[in-house]
């Protein structure tokens, strides 16, 4: 089962870049005096390893914060961290500050982490769900203020923050790349060098603080790290849900296995599952690519549900 | 040196004492600020009122912390759905040379070896426990009611361990198990409405007379053992 995932994932990675509304054939992407090659090397390339890496960065901050916040139903979506950032951006559309829009992201979802922080400490540590409750009503919060931008902003800006509500891989070039691929780097080192602590905090507050772990100073630097690099990943491709979510509980679910021996597994397939989905989007025949968000929720949900009954089965 | 001095919070008041390298027993009814007492102590709860050793338990980390105090609550919480027994008793191999298969055998709990601890009875999390305390070792280890959820053959095993006193070093031990309390021989610590009201040997406090006073005529003593008189 393991090794027919790694390699069904590997197949996914490698054919991503050659289907989508013009096929590519493997021939005529070294040859520079076709438009192929500059489809291949300008567009699809640099969306797949886009994808990859924000799906990985999506998933691996989905673990993070069901771990910190000690409830499965946590991700930067579920908790309004995404619509902060997604505020923002729009914020920073609005005051034309295009250049940026990634330092506005940034603020907005750090903002919205210290927000939920500050309520969680207030909370006693059986009160999960209140946090959860709290999120939700951010979210509302933010669409709120959002639609309140949408009036007073004029046809071009509303245009604008409109096609970066709705996600999307799109991307030219490799000039934006870069910053996500040290986005996903830098999220996947702090979480392995913290991977002690973490498993630690997979018992208990309590518990990993008496095994010597400064528990307030890890969950500070493992949120303002998530924080940093969604506010990345929202300010390049707008909000795309239910990866972080889910990724982490399939994983889990499929293997067994205590979560913190999966944190390479969780940023390999949250990578894979996004490719994935953008694969589907780019390919079902319409004329324009579906947005990526309504993809990952179509495929994700049901396949989600699925895994909780049979879960409760055993 | 364990020493608390001077401690005072809404729960408890006026709470010093000090404990030189020893075993204790802690008793008190319910509510009357035992369990407020232990997180305190062990630095769960943070005060500037706490030295072992001359050191505050709640402002060190690692190995500092670690060295001195261990907290058991009454039951395990576990957030991790998939962590399995033996993967929880290496997170609390600190400072025994004892192995984890040894531990679970000490325990008599061999079997859950490979379980996941979200799938224990009360009773294996109780042990389990137990076991991760062995492993911990510290200087102090304070069990919060480490009885409560045992039938009558486990509780004694519990007793046989704690009473052997080259497998943990001090033990501080909550509980409302007065035979076991009796049994341990330890100094006894009672809390009565918020305060320490003794504080001295064992055998000054299942005196008869003494345990008329705080107990009237709910428990006695039977055959060398300390029953509750229903």
């Amino acid at each position: 089962m393991k090794y027919f995932l790694i390699f069904f994932s590997i197949i996914i990675l490698i054919i991503s870049p050659f289907f989508g509304q013009i096929e590519l054939t493997f021939s005529n992407i070294f040859d520079t005096s076709k438009m192929e090659y500059q489809i291949f090397w300008e567009l699809r390339l640099p969306r797949t390893i886009l994808a990859f890496f924000v799906g990985a960065i999506l998933a691996l901050s989905g673990l993070v914060f069901q771990t910190t916040f000690r409830n499965p139903m946590s991700s930067p979506f579920t908790l309004g961290v995404a619509s902060g950032a997604t505020l923002f951006t729009a914020i920073a559309i609005i005051l034309g500050l295009s250049s940026f829009i990634s330092f506005f992201a940034f603020l907005g979802s750090l903002a919205t982490i210290i927000i939920l922080f500050m309520i969680a400490s207030r909370f006693h540590s059986s009160e999960t769900s209140s946090l959860l409750l709290v999120g939700i009503a951010l979210s509302f919060f933010y669409s709120a203020s959002l639609m309140v931008l949408f009036f007073i902003s004029n046809l071009e800006e509303s245009y604008e923050i409109v096609r970066f509500t709705m996600g999307s891989l799109d991307i030219v070039g490799f000039k934006d790349l870069y910053l996500v691929v040290v986005a996903g780097l830098f999220i996947l080192f702090i979480v392995k060098y913290f991977q002690n602590s973490i498993k630690l905090l997979f018992v208990s507050n309590q518990f990993a603080y008496l095994k010597g772990c400064n528990v307030k100073r890890t969950n500070y630097i493992l949120l303002i790290s998530v924080s940093i690099v969604v506010g990345i990943c929202v300010s390049i491709t707008g909000p795309i849900g239910f990866v972080g979510l889910i990724v982490p509980h399939i994983v889990k679910t499929i293997t067994q296995k205590s979560a913190d021996k999966l944190i390479g597994a969780i940023f390999f397939y949250g990578g894979v599952f996004l490719v994935f989905c953008d694969l589907v989007a780019r390919n079902l025949g319409t004329n324009s690519d579906i947005p990526i968000g309504v993809v990952t929720s179509f495929l994700g949900a049901p396949f989600f549900i699925y895994l909780i009954l049979k879960r409760k089965k055993q | 040196m364990l020493k608390i001095s001077n401690y005072n919070s809404d729960i408890l008041h006026d709470i010093s004492f000090t404990l030189e390298n020893k075993n204790l027993i802690i008793l008190g009814s319910n509510g009357a600020g035992k369990t407020t007492l232990a997180k305190v102590l062990s630095g769960v709860t943070k005060s500037s009122c706490v030295t072992i050793d001359d050191k505050n338990p709640a402002t060190v980390y690692g190995e500092k912390r670690t060295r001195l105090i261990n907290y058991i609550p009454p039951k395990l919480e576990m957030y991790d759905e998939f962590m399995s027994v033996a993967e929880f008793l290496k997170l609390n191999q600190l400072y025994s040379d004892i192995s984890i298969n040894e531990v679970l055998k000490l325990v008599n709990c061999g079997y859950i070896k490979d379980k996941k601890c979200k799938t224990l009875s009360s009773g294996e999390a109780q042990l389990l426990l137990l076991a991760s305390a062995i492993l911990h070792n510290a200087k102090y280890t304070i069990f919060d009611e480490p009885t409560s959820n045992l039938d009558p053959q486990k509780i004694k095993n519990t007793f046989q361990v704690l009473e052997d006193n080259t497998i943990l070093q001090n033990k501080i031990i909550i509980t409302h198990n007065l035979n076991l309390a009796y049994k341990l021989k330890y100094n006894i610590l009672y809390i009565k409405d918020h305060k320490i009201v003794f504080y001295d040997t064992n055998e000054k406090f299942f005196d008869e007379q003494n345990l008329q006073f705080f107990f009237e005529d709910s428990v006695k003593k039977c055959d060398d053992n300390i029953v509750v008189n229903i």
